[in-house]
């Protein structure tokens, strides 16, 4: 259906049984119906208890398992999103492997000074040009809080700036039904109307419940709001693990999936068959210094089980890559980054996000989207799995060239090379000898990487958007700026 | 091992049942509350504090610690003269308008009250009318707020601005902190400290107190 | 040159880059019976399409086998162009005598070197591996090879460049051989510490020091 054919990998990892999982679901279960949660909208509340779900003296919501089943019966295992020109280009589901960056940092490596200063809209610009630029990265999210702007209307500001800057799908945020409301208009303006961004949706929104168990309005209301418009969603609460979730992994999962679960519900019963993204964000509390980390080895154990429940569960799911906790782009980023990313392509994760974060998700830097690009491409090959028909096996070839030959100038290397899988070339990572490295000006990843972030923003960007849409858009997000109900502290 | 080494050493392992037998026994061998609280209790939490910085404790662990400690506080305030129990100073907290999120601000409230704050925790999505309206009935020197969204931040702004209105903003002091906060966002919106984490914000509000003082 | 003339010219070249004999040998048939110049044909087509490869290499667009390829399907051209150059075009680059050392059996390496040197218009001798000093001082001798290139890839064969570099001296050869050697362990202080005229890190760096040495 897409246009370019998505990576599944031919490698995967798995290491849970079924009656672990079944373990896993079940507990999660228990937790819907036995504890319940704090659902803080009067009518998703309404909708719950329509949907099977109780409404106990305790205020709390409690979800019996034939909801849970319900919901999962419905909800589709795969959905698609499209770019701004409607085409087809990520086809989420099954073991299919997307990245892209991730929202709201709050610092930048400034790409031309390599300062830290706080982020703007201009670095948001930066960051879809970039990921426009870039083979393997697959959709946007800002990568940058403009810090310099009025905090009202600030997110329909953003994916504006997304949409003017590149052509891929975006996963965007919002503050609340209201800014929703208007990037749900300004994408359908661009469909040509509500039915064509149903048909053909152009970006997914992120929401977040509150762990432990709480559902704050805003988040509901924008669940809903999606569910009614059809725009894929994904909503994923991000437990730390022994601070507002259990210290366990497994008990970790457990409660991030009955956060997850619920929403499914409320999603589900409100519009079955809308699409919906499953996830749990795999942050770890660092236990002496209570920093909460992106690349603990802790969160990526909670990962690996959860990108496999989602699996099992048969679920598009939300995914992490291309992160560090380094406050450098050096070498702690690049083993990190390495770690994350090659998790999520042997898991088959679908849609995964946080390229280009550093420092705890805070610091952002284009280099790193750059480097982690370079990474996917790498083992994409890797993999891609070995064929194995005779021509592959050679015995034939090894028989011609025998003892003592070589196989340099045999036509089944070059035709491997040529017509066949050929051989991956690094174009950032260095395999210049010392002679030639030093004539090169002897630059190590981070340069090579700024060079190339440099030499993108340098060159001509995506089309530009119409301008009669621009327009209509601008007008939007202007009205909503200066709407009384956005962003007031009553 | 003496007395106040064993009280100490129970404080930091967080036994608070050791700590209470400990605390009266030292009452019934004729030590002063006074002294007890100062040698013992305050002490103790002197000792956690720096293992925290030297990490080499759990933050469950000093939570832990600290509660032991108040435990311990409970059976000496009755005995206790107005002078001896010095308090570093009051303060309102809470997570702003919009934002639920509570375990950092639960953090920075345990920590403040065991160094030596007494706080009045709000909770979560406290609106900048009831921060206002909560400092000036409890006379408070602090007012500290939580924000893990960026969205939730204006509310720092709007509750800055209604203590103003209220005519507190020149005794109350205001701290700020979470996630996305950032020292250059309290400048901007007049805030008088920033923290980036617990250990921090205890530094900053002695510092402030200091400053008051 | 006319246009038609210019495009088998460009041909000879494009096939050439492919490495793709029959082209090469077709293209220059043509040429002649076009009568474009030899050493036009020569120049401008094969070496020039050579050249081209060798850059495309350097800049990671092609294979190293693609390079044997062109390597193999210029020589094809070349065979049939040498009867209708004059005495002075037709001669090579010069001639090299090459081998990897006594004691190494390792010549994948050497062999690359002796391909590029040959798609460069060396005319190459290629002992193969194992070669003694005084194998390579006899053949250094019997062809009147302006250059000698070794090889080695192991640490343990490396004195034998040595042994050879004294042979020469001894036997009064080695004011008219210039010397290169090469392999994973040899460096240039090496080179240096033996007297040898020259080092190369690599096949390609080995082309352009075998032509500035002659």
């Amino acid at each position: 259906m897409s246009d370019v054919a998505p990576f599944t990998p031919a490698v995967r990892l798995s290491h849970l049984g079924d009656d672990v999982k079944t373990r896993i679901f079940e507990a999660a279960l228990r937790v819907l119906a036995d504890v319940g949660a704090s659902v803080q909208h009067d009518e998703a509340v309404r909708l719950l208890q329509k949907a099977g779900c109780s409404l106990d003296s305790d205020g709390l919501v409690r979800v019996p398992r034939p909801a849970v089943e319900r919901a999962l019966s419905s909800a589709p295992n795969a959905f698609t999103l499209y770019d701004r020109d409607g085409a087809a280009a990520m086809e989420l589901g099954g073991h299919n492997v997307y990245f892209g960056t991730g929202s709201d940092l709050m610092w930048q490596y400034d790409p031309h000074t390599g300062e830290h200063r706080p982020s703007r809209l201009d670095d948001i610009a930066r960051v879809a040009r970039v990921c426009e630029a870039l083979p393997n990265m697959d959709f946007v999210m800002s990568g940058a809080y403009p810090t310099e702007l009025d905090p009202r209307g600030v997110y329909a500001v953003t994916f504006l700036t997304m949409m003017r800057n590149c052509t891929k799908p975006l996963v965007i945020v919002a503050e609340s039904e209201i800014d929703l409301g208007v990037i749900i208009d300004v994408a359908a303006d661009v469909r040509g109307g509500r039915d064509q961004l149903r048909e053909r949706p152009y970006f997914l929104a992120y929401v977040e419940p509150v762990s432990p168990l709480s559902h704050p309005a805003e988040s509901v209301a924008k669940l809903l709001l999606c569910a009614d418009a059809g725009v894929p969603v994904a909503y994923v609460p991000a437990p730390l693990l022994g601070a507002t979730s259990p210290v366990s992994s497994a008990g970790h999962v457990v409660q991030g999936m009955a956060e997850c679960l619920l929403g499914l519900v409320l999603h589900q019963h409100r519009a079955p068959g809308a699409p919906f993204m499953f996830g749990v964000n795999q942050g770890t509390l660092d236990m002496v210094s209570g920093q909460p980390s992106y690349a603990a080895v802790e969160g990526f154990m909670n990962y690996l089980t959860v990108v496999e429940m989602a699996k099992w569960l048969g679920l598009p799911n939300w995914g992490i890559s291309g992160c560090t906790d380094s406050q450098a782009i050096d070498a702690q980023l690049g083993l990190e980054v390495g770690e994350l990313t090659l998790l999520s392509m042997l898991l088959g994760s679908n849609l995964n996000h946080d390229v280009g974060f550093m420092g705890f998700g805070l610091t952002g830097a284009l280099e790193e989207i750059v480097i982690t690009d370079e990474f996917v491409s790498m083992n994409k090959k890797l993999l891609s799995g070995i064929p194995v028909q005779d021509e592959d096996l050679a015995v034939n070839v090894i028989a011609e060239v025998g003892p003592k030959g070589h196989y340099l100038r045999h036509p089944h290397t070059r035709r491997y090379l040529r017509k066949g899988p050929g051989q991956w070339r690094p174009r950032l990572l260095n395999r210049d000898n010392r002679d030639r490295w030093v004539e090169c000006g002897g630059l190590d990843l981070r340069e090579k990487a700024r060079r190339k972030v440099q030499a993108i923003l340098e060159s001509e960007g995506p089309p530009t958007l119409d301008p009669v849409l621009l327009a209509l858009a601008e007008e939007r997000v202007a009205a909503l700026k200066a709407s009384p109900k956005v962003g007031s502290p009553s | 091992m003496s007395l106040f080494e064993d009280l100490k050493l129970n404080v930091e392992q967080g036994k608070k049942e050791a700590v209470l037998a400990l605390v009266a026994q030292a009452l019934d061998q004729g030590h002063s509350a006074q002294q007890i609280l100062q040698q013992g209790l305050i002490a103790a939490m002197d000792i956690v504090g720096a293992k925290m910085e030297q990490e080499e404790m759990f933050i469950p662990e000093v939570l832990r610690a600290a509660k032991t400690m108040e435990a311990g506080l409970e059976i000496l305030k009755p005995l206790l003269g107005v002078g001896d129990m010095q308090v570093s100073g009051k303060v309102v907290m809470g997570t702003v308008k919009g934002d639920l999120h509570d375990i950092g601000k639960n953090l920075v409230a345990m920590l403040l009250s065991s160094a030596g704050f007494e706080v009045i925790d709000l909770g979560i999505n406290v609106a900048p009318a009831v921060f206002a309206q909560k400092a000036e009935e409890t006379g408070a020197d602090f007012l500290g707020m939580s924000a893990l969204l960026t969205t939730t931040m204006p509310m720092m702004a709007a509750t800055i601005e209604e203590l103003e209105k209220a005519g507190l903003r020149g005794r109350v002091r205001v701290l700020i902190g979470g996630a996305p906060v950032t020292q250059a966002y309290a400048d901007q919106i007049g805030a008088d400290g920033y923290a980036s984490d617990a250990g921090a914000a205890i530094k900053v509000a002695k510092e402030l107190g200091a400053l008051v003082a | 040159m006319s246009t038609t003339r210019h495009a088998i010219i460009e041909e000879i070249i494009e096939a050439v880059v492919e490495g793709e004999p029959e082209p090469v040998i077709a293209g220059v048939r043509r040429a002649l019976e076009a009568g474009v110049d030899p050493e036009t044909v020569l120049n401008d087509g094969l070496t020039a399409a050579m050249t081209s490869v060798g850059d495309m290499l350097d800049r990671g667009e092609v294979f190293i086998p693609d390079v044997l390829w062109s390597a193999e399907a210029m020589q094809e051209g070349l065979a049939l162009l040498l009867p209708h150059l004059s005495e002075g075009a037709s001669r090579s680059a010069g001639t090299v005598v090459l081998g990897t050392v006594q004691g190494d059996v390792h010549d994948i390496g050497k062999n690359f070197v002796g391909l590029m040197l040959s798609g460069a218009g060396f005319e190459v001798v290629d002992l193969g591996h194992d070669v003694t000093a005084e194998a390579f001082v006899e053949a250094v001798a019997e062809h009147g090879a302006g250059l000698l290139g070794m090889s080695a890839m192991l640490t343990t064969t490396m004195p034998v460049m040595s042994r050879t570099l004294q042979l020469l001296e001894a036997r009064s050869l080695r004011s008219g051989v210039r010397v290169l050697v090469g392999g994973a362990p040899v460096t240039q202080s090496y080179a240096d510490k033996i007297g040898a005229d020259g080092w190369a890190i690599d096949a390609t760096k080995a082309v352009a020091v075998a032509k500035e040495l002659v």
